[in-house]
């Protein structure tokens, strides 16, 4: 069984179709990368399935269970769509981590928020949870400098520890180095890339082709709102079948 | 007693007067003041318009207007007559309620300007961490806001400060009016000037303060950007 399985997904804002018609599934412990040009709905499609937009059509299971469907008000309760989030982590394109809290503060909060709503953990177990999350990000020693004390690179790292702490099913990341400088990004895909040898179950909205065709287990290129092309990685980026494909990767070997 | 320690006393008893007004405006609108601005940013587009209705008339006419209305219309209409307790308290009271209602609609323009100036990326990484709507106000973007809010709200505490003394208006015995009274005639004086010139420096001095205090905050929470 498919850890995630989404099924005819569509979304319109207004009378704008940003999504049409979006399946696939992905299995546990995969990597999925999502290329594509800007507009052709990679991020809406992330931000859905983070239950930050609602589909219009389609369903999301995860791991059998249907999570979301747009033609059963019962799926989409706000205060269940709280706890759904949960099987989901998302790492943002410009980080948005809290300004006001530590490095490991931003790790620890949600998780101790949680813990204090559903018992369980002591806040000492999550705190050496969160230094051991930041230690794997290579970040040990900067756990108590706040933000805006962290290069760009740093904070994305952070980021990711922070989403990680929560244990989500599939880890959704948009664009995690679009917002760096180029010397930056590195780093921050070093990182990813022993996630995904960990066996992190993710999906990567990247423009880092080199990256997807490396990382991911399976590729998917978007155009237009609608998945043109889906498959191995090494078949989607290296010998495209369809035009539009092959246009679009052009425009990369061209740089 | 010497003249000084007659005026001094008597100015300190109005002082008093302006810094309970004082305080028990900002006690009351402050909170009212957020709870306003909630209203201002509804969804719900009737609580909405209504909001951006009151506070553009409370806004849009003068408070000393609006003080007047407060204390001697009520009167006219209700059967018992006015409802306010006689004498001072009674004037205390019906200050208190103008000032605050004036006050939570400027105030709530600024938590306005300073929620929305807060990136909605900071709410979003709230929702997918599954925190509550709650937490996400508290936790996160509260200690943003006030950061944001604090160098206009000074500046319209300070402006409150001077502002009590239109309370004069219907008799409240306030800072000004106690020095006023040496011009016209009480404690057995008439004719002083100065202790008229004398208030001013309870103003300069207590809004010297407040600028200290506000300045400490800014830095307390300079600590993060």
């Amino acid at each position: 069984m498919s850890i995630l399985e989404v099924q005819h997904i569509e979304k319109h804002f207004g009378a704008t179709q940003v999504l049409t018609d979006i399946s696939f599934s992905l299995e546990k412990g995969q990597a999925l990368s999502i290329i594509g040009s800007s507009g052709s709905g990679k991020t809406t499609l992330l931000r859905c399935l983070n239950f930050l937009e609602k589909p219009n059509r389609g369903t999301i299971a995860v791991n059998g269970e249907v999570l979301f469907d747009a033609a059963d008000p019962a799926t989409q309760i706000e205060g269940e769509i709280r706890k759904k989030r949960l099987h989901f982590g998302l790492v943002f394109q410009n980080f948005n981590l809290f300004p006001q809290y530590t490095a490991l503060q931003n790790v620890t909060l949600a998780r101790e928020l949680l813990a204090k709503e559903r018992g369980g953990e002591t806040r000492e177990a999550i705190q050496e949870a969160g230094r051991a999350l930041l230690a794997q990000m290579g970040l040990a020693d900067r756990a108590d400098h706040y933000p805006h004390q962290l290069s760009g690179g740093q904070q994305q790292r952070v980021a990711i520890a922070r989403a990680l702490a929560l244990q989500p099913d599939i880890l959704c990341f948009d664009e995690p180095t679009s917002a760096l400088d180029p010397e930056l990004t590195g780093e921050v895909l070093r990182v990813i890339r022993s996630l995904a040898e960990k066996r992190t179950t993710m999906i990567i909205v990247t423009h880092e082709m080199a990256f997807a065709r490396d990382v991911a287990d399976q590729v998917i290129f978007m155009d237009g709102g609608v998945i043109v092309e889906q498959g191995d990685p090494r078949q989607v980026i290296d010998h495209p079948r369809e035009e539009r494909t092959r246009r679009f990767l052009a425009h990369y070997a061209e740089k | 007693m010497t003249v000084f320690a007659t005026v001094i006393g008597a100015l300190n008893v109005g002082f008093l007067q302006t810094l309970k007004l004082f305080a028990v405006t900002l006690l009351g609108a402050i909170p009212l003041g957020l709870v306003i601005s909630f209203g201002s940013m509804s969804r719900f587009s009737p609580l909405r318009y209504l909001t951006k209705l009151v506070v553009w008339v409370i806004r849009g006419t003068p408070l000393m207007l609006q003080l007047i209305i407060m204390f001697y219309i009520p009167g006219y209409f209700l059967p018992g007559g006015s409802p306010w307790p006689g004498g001072e308290s009674g004037r205390f009271l019906a200050s208190s309620i103008a000032f605050i209602i004036n006050y939570s609609c400027y105030f709530s323009e600024i938590y306005r300007g300073g929620i929305q100036g807060i990136p909605v990326g900071q709410q979003e990484a709230g929702q997918v961490l599954g925190m509550t709507k709650r937490q996400i106000f508290f936790k996160v973007t509260l200690l943003q806001m006030i950061k944001r809010i604090i160098p206009p709200m000074s500046n319209e505490i300070i402006t409150l400060v001077k502002d009590t003394s239109i309370a004069r208006i219907i008799a409240l015995q306030e800072l000004i009016w106690a020095g006023y009274a040496f011009l016209k005639g009480s404690h057995g004086y008439s004719g002083l000037i100065w202790p008229l010139f004398f208030t001013g420096i309870y103003y300069l001095i207590f809004n010297g303060v407040l600028t200290l205090f506000f300045g400490w905050v800014e830095r307390k929470l300079d600590y993060f950007r």
